[in-house]
């Protein structure tokens, strides 16, 4: 009899506690503004008047591989942590930005949503499928079965061999997962104070060749539960694009994609042809540009701006490329030097250029970000608080940095070979999803390894250094276009107003360059770089052409460095020497930092490892920032217009 | 003393093991006792069952839906007792960790449901001013240096406001700043500025040069609103979403704390 009691009084106990939990989510009303896209919810600056700091590219426990990684924590921590919370992670360690960042996007891995989640937490006994088990039971077994668990996964995901008992209950998990993440999402989107934004990641890989893309919305709840997240298993970029367009259609709101880890993509990430290997057409073209107007370039699984096999003449080449450039994401084909073209973003870049001789349009006029792609649910893109790609190298791994990491169990990569990650910058006039989201449509972005450089650049055909005396911002905006914008020619050279601020709580600025590409008389790609300023230009003159480099003060023992070089902003006017009218080209600026300590520095310090001679070479670096370009087009160049 | 060998066999050892904890389970019964075949559908369990039906679907069910309800009830009773007479809870890490989870559950839940009073939500917000406190906001004019030597001079020497007047905006820093918070000021000028920034009093006078990571600033400091605390009414919902967490994580802890302290740990290392 008593025992019958006690249990009433449990169930009736538990049906209280879930009830309250209803209420509590009720609770926390969330308001229209909030759920919408923000316009005409703040006052508005005149012209962008700040960069706006975000990551668009970060994970939770929704997605699989995070989840198989072991990362418990989901959107609310996520967004918590990303607005400045103290927040726990997933290895129970408390952990907070010093920086809250201004906006994120959430962008889990639209294959397979919350599925893994879901095969964690079901009962055993009611998994038949012999690999579904098998996962569970990896899962739970231990941090390093997860582990493995998620390589098999990843594995299964690039050669679309998933198990058909997935595929059960697959939409609703799907709807479940997307609608509660949209929701927590909503709920923390404050509209002129932290931007939170909707997204997934589309995770097309054929023979393990990276082709995703990061898909953002500009739209909150009300319209992005219209949709689910668009698989990318089976599907191919074209259909991504039908998916996106049907989704402007159908709602009225507005949704883009950004390619990342093209240097994981053995070349066809950015290609000369169509994806099926014929001439590339006007429309194909066409659709891309629109759909896709940024590129993210750097992040923690390397660095994508250019390849010192490309860029033989860039002696600052070849950043964060180690271990990433000889093979594709899941190591499965080796990466040849053939491949490289369409891999790297002023390959690609220059490639545009190419093909719209060829076709009237240029399908790779992209802006760049950077971000990190984190799967512990933490943005964190400094180096000095690295939070590891996934929760298995979160920072309780001590060694973390001198251990093989694949996904899988396959060899070729270590874990100082991952970088801190990057972050978006972005020029708007304030902080809402409409905001934000349009200066990606805009290209007035830009990318940075994690320090918060404020950088600005307009271009135009009168600026003068005398500008600076006066308000520069706004003649660069009245008489010419920011970063991202479009010049055509005038048959004289095009001037730029470049201006470069260090992160006002990080290091001192070495330089600032300008990247240049064109497409010579024999129709051959060209690139150049500039020194346009630098710190201390009157020591450090020019000699064989070159800039003398400008030193290193990190102190390896402690993982320190001081601002006793660089300087903390530079500037100037510059206008193209090498201007031939009738030429078309792109200008995009590269503004480098002294040298810093590398997460891996500040790992081996904090925790008392040696790192691996290979590690210890690599551990101090010149962190940096890439502008969105800035086209010069010649007159007619772009017949899309006229179509 | 000579025991027979058969004494030694661990099959025997688990035998008697298994006996004996047999012995112990049925003695001692358990909530769902698996030995018992009569399923009661009460009053109270049938109320519950459509009361879960009422929250997924906004309505209650129909008579037939509540009979294929009741007889996916009993289905799962049946199933479940038999499971658990097989043993099948055992060595199940998601029902260990659903157990556990109801146990914090149940200790929190009161909190859910009391409905605070305004009394205890303004202790609340009395006892944590840092979660509600609005940013404090700066006015300020600024001239930016790059070198310390030239604000000195400037300082001693200028009619700084005529110069801020001429003066072209230096870089990203703008010559007024006008009610900026603290978070946006520290985002734009740094951490180090806006500490420096707060050892000035407010005044009409040029004060300086105060450092940041851009540089050198002379500025006159003209506001800074004190951090401001709302009013109760004002943010009643936040106050009372934090409270009622904030309490269930309290009451979770001390229910665990207590239930803790019966228990001998030895941990082997």
């Amino acid at each position: 009899m008593r025992n019958v009691w006690a249990q009433r009084g449990l169930v009736r106990w538990v049906f209280i506690g879930a009830a309250a939990l209803a209420l509590a989510a009720c609770d926390a009303e969330v308001s229209e503004q909030q759920r919408g896209n923000g316009e005409g919810t703040i006052e508005l600056a005149e012209f962008p008047d700040r960069p706006y700091w975000g990551d668009t590219h970060l994970h939770t426990d929704l997605s699989g591989d995070a989840f198989g990684f072991g990362v418990r924590l989901g959107s609310e921590e996520a967004l918590r942590f990303a607005s400045g919370e103290v927040v726990e992670s997933t290895f129970g360690v408390e952990a907070q930005l010093d920086r809250p960042l201004d906006f994120l996007v959430i962008s889990d891995h639209s294959d397979g949503l919350g599925a893994f989640k879901r095969i964690y937490d079901a009962p055993r006994m009611l998994i038949s499928d012999p690999v579904i088990k098998r996962w569970h039971d990896m899962m739970h077994e231990s941090p390093e079965q997860s582990l493995r668990a998620a390589g098999e996964i990843i594995d299964r995901a690039a050669s679309n061999d998933f198990p058909a008992a997935m595929a059960e209950g697959r939409e609703e998990t799907t709807r479940n997962s997307w609608h509660q993440q949209i929701d927590v999402i909503d709920k923390f989107n404050k509209p002129g104070v932290f931007t939170a934004m909707g997204g997934f990641e589309w995770t097309l890989m054929p023979g393990g060749n990276n082709m995703h893309r990061v898909v953002m919305f500009r739209d909150g709840g009300d319209r992005t539960k219209q949709v689910l997240p668009f698989p990318g298993f089976g599907n191919t970029s074209s259909q991504l694009w039908d998916y996106m367009d049907a989704y402007a259609a159908n709602t009225g709101g507005q949704v883009l994609a950004i390619p990342h880890n093209p240097n994981l993509s053995n070349g066809m990430m950015f290609e000369l042809t169509m994806p099926d290997g014929t001439p590339m057409t006007a429309e194909y073209a066409r659709r891309r540009a629109s759909a896709e107007p940024v590129v993210e370039v750097t992040q923690i699984k390397g660095d994508s701006e250019t390849h010192p096999f490309l860029s033989p003449n860039d002696e600052f080449a070849g950043f964060g490329i180690k271990g990433w450039d000889k093979a594709n994401l899941n190591t499965e084909i080796a990466t040849t030097s053939d491949m490289y073209g369409g891999s790297y973003a002023r390959e690609a870049l220059k490639r545009g250029l190419t093909l719209e001789e060829q076709t009237g349009v240029n399908p790779y006029a992209f802006g760049m970000i950077g971000s990190t792609d984190s799967h512990t649910a933490f943005a964190t893109g400094d180096e000095d608080n690295f939070y590891g790609k996934h929760s298995s190298v979160e920072p309780v791994n001590q060694d973390r940095a001198n251990q093989p990491q694949n996904l899988g169990t396959r060899e070729g990569r270590f874990g100082w070979n991952y970088l801190a990650g990057g972050y978006a910058a972005a020029w708007a006039r304030g902080n809402t999803r409409a905001e934000i989201f349009d200066a990606f449509k805009r290209r007035e972005v830009y990318a940075t390894t994690g320090p918060r450089m404020v950088v600005r650049m307009f271009g135009g055909f009168d600026f003068s250094a005398a500008d600076w005396d006066g308000d520069w911002v706004r003649k660069g905006y009245e008489t010419g276009v920011p970063m991202g914008g479009e010049l055509v020619d005038q048959g004289s050279a095009p001037s730029f107003m470049i201006s470069a601020q260090k992160d006002p709580d990080g290091a001192n600025l070495d330089r600032v360059q300008v990247v240049k590409g064109w497409v010579d008389a024999n129709g051959n790609t060209q690139e150049r770089i500039y020194d346009v300023v630098w710190s201390d230009m009157d020591k450090r003159t020019r000699t064989g052409g070159k800039v003398p480099a400008v030193g290193d003060t990190v102190d390896r023992a402690s993982a320190t460095y001081t601002n006793d070089i660089g300087a903390a902003q530079l500037r100037s006017v510059w206008s193209d020497p090498d201007y031939q009218s009738g030429q078309g080209a792109f200008y995009y600026l590269r503004v480098l930092e002294i040298p810093t300590p590398r997460w891996t520095l500040f790992d081996a310090v904090r925790f008392g490892i040696d790192l691996s001679a290979d590690a210890m070479a690599d551990a101090v670096a010149q962190e940096r920032a890439y502008s969105s370009p800035i086209w010069l087009k010649t007159v007619g160049s772009d017949r899309s217009e006229a179509q | 003393m000579n025991l027979p060998t058969w004494t030694r066999e661990p099959l025997v050892h688990f035998l008697i093991g298994g006996a004996l904890l047999f012995g112990w389970f049925t003695w001692q019964g358990s909530p769902v006792d698996p030995a018992s075949r009569s399923i009661i559908v009460d009053r109270d369990t049938l109320g519950s069952i459509s009361a879960g039906f009422e929250q997924q679907m906004g309505r209650f069910p129909s008579d037939t839906e509540l009979d294929n309800l009741i007889e996916r009830h009993i289905r799962e009773e049946v199933l479940y007792r038999e499971a658990l007479r097989l043993g099948m809870d055992q060595d199940d890490a998601v029902i260990r960790r659903r157990l556990a989870q109801k146990m914090d559950l149940v200790a929190g839940s009161q909190a859910e449901l009391l409905e605070p009073s305004d009394e205890v939500l303004t202790k609340w917000l009395a006892e944590h001013p840092a979660r509600f406190a609005q940013d404090p906001l700066y006015s300020f004019e600024q001239l930016g240096f790059v070198q310390r030597t030239t604000a000195d001079a400037a300082l001693k020497t200028e009619d700084l406001a005529s110069r801020l007047e001429t003066a072209a905006p230096t870089m990203e820093l703008p010559k007024a700043v006008s009610g900026m918070s603290r978070q946006e000021i520290q985002t734009r000028f740094g951490q180090q500025f806006v500490r420096e920034l707060d050892q000035l009093e407010p005044g009409d006078q040029w004060q300086g040069p105060v450092p940041s990571g851009l540089g050198w600033h002379l500025v006159r400091l003209q506001e800074v609103s004190a951090e401001n605390l709302p009013a109760l009414d004002d943010i009643r919902d936040d106050v009372e979403s934090d409270w009622r967490l904030g309490t269930a994580a309290n009451r979770k802890q001390q229910a665990y704390q207590l239930l803790r302290g019966a228990y001998s740990v030895e941990i082997d290392r």
